[in-house]
Formats: structure tokens, sequence, C-alpha cells
């Protein structure tokens, strides 16, 4: 559904991403997994039109109701670098950003209100809100509160919640666990298993490793702008290499 | 060798103390000074109650048409962090335009027709005018400030500034020095006697629509998806665009918003004080930025009253301090200087320091 063909990203003179290829399939969850530093999240704001890549390609497969061949192949595919972030955005690809990033003087509800705010079906949203607040039961009563008075989890909820707000074809997840104690650590990833099987495909960055690699099908492993290693989500479990520099083990 | 920076270090906030007290001692001058001319000279006089409400409500208006143009100093300084210096040009060209409309409604008669007539006429050369203004202020956007986007920020404020000149110095080449004047129908002519106090038409008028304006704009930006994405954008520019809003089509529409604002001021600003020229925009242009700067920067509401507050010590600080009216700009700048030493957030601002800036 989302590939990346050997994408290189700068930052004027630092070469962040020195040739990423990577593939997400429907319905998969897949996930970036390196230390601090290693490119994570220039890979999702490159994806997300943020960044834009000095070299490379990064396809997204066209949705269900547009004409798409049988074999989705690449011609009927959308080129997503050269696009805008906002273009992005409306062809499916959500980002809950590192940090979170709420609009801390938006209330909950208009946080929420900007994750729609490409989509004019009245009915869509309203669904779609009562489905974040099923799965994030404490925004319902945060609703007319400013983003900023929640706490570190709250807004971790929101700005997952935000993301799904847009009804996204793709969700990408940059370090939902950060900063966040461990009962809390394991109920977002639960949500993440949760959104999944209803149907959202998800790209999740984290440096939580031994976590991501338990909730995903896929991992890929990134080094200092390099992936170093990819596979199912298992065998990276299992691999020595991974064990040792990546779960502490 | 390493007990010198912390030398250094001590000296620095020694100087830091040393100025903090300084600015305090300054501070309990300045109103112990305003205190007694207020109370040796202004009070003195013996001016009549009605004479402090007529300024009051002179000051009133002239807060109002300052709060139009503050507000496009705020809401552009809200998302781009940048000072529009050209944003009282923006406004001289609503008057300009305004005055050409007026001449056109008063060669077909229509300021002498029935009150709905001239009611109608009025309002479209107010539209004009604002019209002219939102051409300006989205090319100004364009040309002068979107390709500094990424610059220092002290590049677009040289553009602006330049951009001020550019217009002023276009308007004279093509208009002329001598000012244009405003005559009023003779239907806004009068004005409304209470007592002692005098209430000009005009003056009543412009308040009005001033307060109705700004109702406007602030139903926008608190209860439209338009305004929640300009707060968004205001907030974080990445992370809205990540939602699908088109950043830079918020910032123009931030800009039409606050053109539209001056070009409305400009052509009552002109009604108010019957005349405008090429450089009618300057010092209004820098009483709204005061005012909005006494509001705290980036503060809608506080731009509104801020530009109400100045209007009122603008009105009432002469006859107050017993200096001449001639003066008056002296007292606004002199509190622009001084909120700048003691309040840089302004009034009402916590605003400005909460932001990356
Ligand atoms: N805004 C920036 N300017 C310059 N260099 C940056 C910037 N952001 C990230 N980098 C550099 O790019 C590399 C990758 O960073 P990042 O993608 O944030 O890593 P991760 O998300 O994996 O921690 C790092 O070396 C970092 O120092
Ligand atoms: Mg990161």
């Amino acid at each position: 559904m989302l590939t990346l063909e050997s994408v290189h990203t700068y930052y004027g003179h630092i070469h962040a991403l020195k040739g990423i290829s990577l593939t997400v399939n429907e319905g998969e969850i897949v996930t970036l997994i390196g230390s601090n530093g290693a490119g994570k999240t220039t890979t999702l704001n490159t994806i997300s039109g943020v960044l834009s890549a000095r070299a490379g390609a990064i396809y997204l497969q066209e949705g269900d109701h547009s004409r798409r061949s049988p074999s989705a192949g690449g011609e009927h595919d959308l080129r997503l670098d050269r696009l805008p972030a906002h273009e992005v955005a409306r062809l499916g690809v959500s980002q809950s950003p590192e940090g979170r990033k709420i609009f801390a003087r938006l209330s909950v509800r208009e946080n929420l209100a900007m994750g729609a705010f490409a989509r004019t079906d009245r009915d869509g949203i309203s669904g779609d809100l009562d489905r974040v607040l099923e799965l994030f039961p404490r925004l319902q009563e945060r609703l007319s509160q400013p983003g900023g008075t929640l706490s570190g989890g709250e807004q971790q909820m929101l700005a997952i919640g935000r993301a799904l707000m847009s009804s996204p074809r793709i969700l990408l997840l940059d370090e939902p666990s950060m900063g966040l104690a461990p009962i809390l650590v394991q109920q977002i990833f639960q949500i993440i298993r949760e959104i999944n099987a209803q149907g959202t495909t998800i790209l999740l960055v984290e440096q939580n490793a031994q976590a991501a690699l338990q909730v995903a099908n896929r991992g890929y492993v990134l080094e200092t702008g390099n992936i170093v290693l990819s596979g199912a989500a298992r065998d990276l479990l299992a691999d020595p290499q991974v064990a040792e520099a990546y779960l502490g083990i | 060798m390493t007990s010198s920076p912390v030398k250094a270090q001590a000296a620095g906030t020694d100087g830091r103390a040393a100025l903090k007290q300084f600015t305090r001692a300054l501070g309990v001058a300045i109103v112990l000074l305003v205190i007694w001319r207020v109370t040796t000279v202004g009070l003195a006089e013996g001016y009549p109650v009605s004479f402090w409400i007529s300024q009051a409500l002179n000051g009133l208006v002239l807060g109002g048409v300052y709060a139009l143009v503050a507000l496009g100093y705020t809401l552009v300084y809200g998302i781009l962090f940048m000072i529009n210096f050209a944003h009282g040009e923006v406004m001289m060209i609503g008057g300009i335009t305004g005055f050409f409309a007026l001449q056109f409604a008063q060669a077909r008669g229509w300021m002498e027709g029935p009150w709905p007539v001239v009611v109608v006429a009025l309002l479209l050369i107010m539209f004009v005018g604002m019209a002219a203004s939102v051409v300006i202020g989205v090319t100004l956007e364009r040309l002068a400030y979107r390709p500094l986007r990424q610059a220092p920020r002290l590049v677009p404020l040289i553009s602006a500034i330049g951009a001020s000149l550019f217009l002023q110095y276009s308007v004279l080449l093509i208009f002329g020095v001598s000012p244009h004047s405003y005559r009023k129908p003779a239907l806004i002519s009068g004005g409304l006697r209470l007592g002692d106090v005098f209430i000009p038409y005009t003056g009543a008028i412009i308040f009005v629509t001033s307060i109705l304006l700004m109702l406007a704009l602030f139903f926008i930006i608190q209860r439209t998806k338009l305004g929640r994405a300009m707060r968004a954008v205001a907030e974080d520019r990445s992370t809205a665009s990540l939602m699908g809003v088109d950043v830079n089509a918020v910032i123009v529409v931030t800009f039409m918003l606050g053109s539209a604002l001056a070009g409305a001021a400009g052509v009552m600003l002109g009604f108010h004080n019957t005349v405008v020229k090429f450089n009618s925009g300057f010092i209004p242009g820098l009483k709204a930025f005061t005012a909005a700067v006494l509001g705290g920067i980036g503060n809608i509401p506080g731009a509104m009253f801020g530009a109400l507050i100045l209007g009122l010590i603008e009105a009432i600080g002469p006859s107050a301090l017993g200096i001449p009216t001639e003066y008056k700009d002296v007292i606004a700048f002199t509190l622009l200087v001084l909120i700048l030493i003691f309040r840089p957030t302004g009034l009402f601002g916590e605003v400005l320091s909460e932001k990356k800036a």
C-alpha cells in the first residue's frame, strides 16, 4: 500500500536518510525501530511531506474507490514525494507526530475537529468521533478543556484520536509510548492493536522495540539513516543482533 | 582560569539586578509625575464633567478605528511572528480608494438621495476601500514576505519597512501631495446632543461599525472551521499541515481579513479626519501597532482592548496632563516605549512568552 524506494532526505548538508526502502501492505502493522537519531522521525516526515526527499520515490496505492488495476502495480500508484504535506494528508496518510504536538490552546473537541479538517461528510465525521471517544473514553469528559491542560498520556490519546479523525488509510505513529508510565504504555499498544483490527494500516515508529515488535507483523531496523535489518516481527524479536542492540538483553 | 566565567556570570546578574532596580525607579518616577500633573494641572483647570465625557467618547471612536488596524498587526504576528510594518499603508490605500468611490457616488448624486440610498452607498464605499486593501495586503504577502519566510526574523521586517515606503511614495507619485478631502453626506453631518455632551453621528457610526466588524472577526476566528485552522496554524504550522491544512492559504486568508479591517478603518478615518493623503497611514499605523503591543501582540482581544485604552488615553491625556493636544502623539509613543520596557508581553499577554517566537 505504501512503498518507499531508496529515499534520501537531507537537513541542509546533513544526510539524514541514506536510501531507505520499505513497504507497508494493506492491513499490516509495520514497525520501524532504531535508537535516538537513527532517522525514524525523518522517515515519517518525509512520507508526510513535511520534509521533501532529495532522491528516491514514495508511492501510495490508489484508494478502493478509484480505478485500480487488479495487479495493484506501480503505474496506478500515487507519487507522494513532491506533494506538500496537506495534500499527502488528504490522500489518507495521517500522522500522530513525535511529542504529540497537541494544539495547546484549542479545546480537545477542536483538536479532534482539526483531525477531520479535510473532510466534508458530517455523518462520517460524527461516526468517527464516536469511535475515537469509544477508544479513548478519557477524552469524553475533557472535550471542552484546552488541549494543553491534558496529562501526557491523555495528550498521546488525543494525538492518536486526532490522527484517526481523518479516517486514514494508513496511520503513521511516531513514538506513541514516549514518556508514558508502563501501565499506559501497555494500554496504548493495546489500542494500536485494536485500531489495526478495525481495519487501519499502521506504520509504527518506536524506540521501545520489545513492545513494538510484539504488536507488529513486520519490522525494519534503522541505523543512522540506513535500514540494516528487516523481517517478520517474531524473527526480529528472536534475532540475537536485535536483542543485543535494542531489547537490552 | 576556572573562576573567570563564574565572575563574568556574577557581573552579569549584578548588572541585570541594577538595571531592574533602575527601571523600577523610573517606573515609580513616571507614575508620580503623571499623578502630579493630573492633580496640579489637569484637575485644577476645573473642566466640567461633560467635557471629560465628550473627550472619552472621542477616544472610544478613535480607539475603535485603531482596534481594526491593530487586529491586522496582531493576526499576522500571531501566524508569522512578524510585524507587518506596511499595514498602516494598507489602511491608507483603503482610505484613498474609498475617497474615489465617494467621489463617484457624489457625482451621481447618491449622497443627496433618500436615506436608504445614502446608507447603501456608504456601505459600498467601505467595501470598495476594503477590497483595495485586501488586494494590497495579499500582494504584499506574496511578493514581499512569502519569499522571505525561511529568512532570519529581521529580514521580513526590513522588507516590510521597504514596502511601507514604496506604497507611500507610489501613492504620492500617482495622486500627488495634496490631501483628498472626504465630504460627509448631509445625512450624517449632524449629531446628537445629550445634555452638555455632543455626539457626532459619524463618531457613533464609526464606533458601532468597528464593534460590528470586530464581532464578525471574533465569530470567524472562534466559531468557524477556517478560524479554527487559523488558530491551529498560529500554534504549529507543520502539525496543522499534517491535518490537511494548506498553510499558505490560511496565511493568505489571514492577510485578507486583517487588510479588510484596515480598509474599513481607512475609509472611516477618512470621514473622521476629513482628509487622506499618501502618509495618512503612517502615524495611525504606528498607533495601532502601539495598541497591539499594549494588548499583547498576537492576542486578539488584547488588540481590541489595547486600542480602546490607547484611544481613551490619547483623548483624555492631553487635558489631564495639561499639555497641548498637538502633543498627543507623544503620549502614545511614550506609552509604547514604557510598555516595551516594563511589560513587553502587554497588559493581557502571556501569549508571547508561551510561543517559540
Ligand atoms: N531539524 C533538524 N535539523 C538538522 N538535523 C536534524 C533535524 N532533525 C533531525 N536531524 C538529524 O537527523 C538525524 C535523524 O533524526 P530523527 O529522524 O529525528 O531521528 P529519530 O526520530 O530516529 O530519533 C539525526 O542525526 C538528527 O540529528
Ligand atoms: Mg524521532
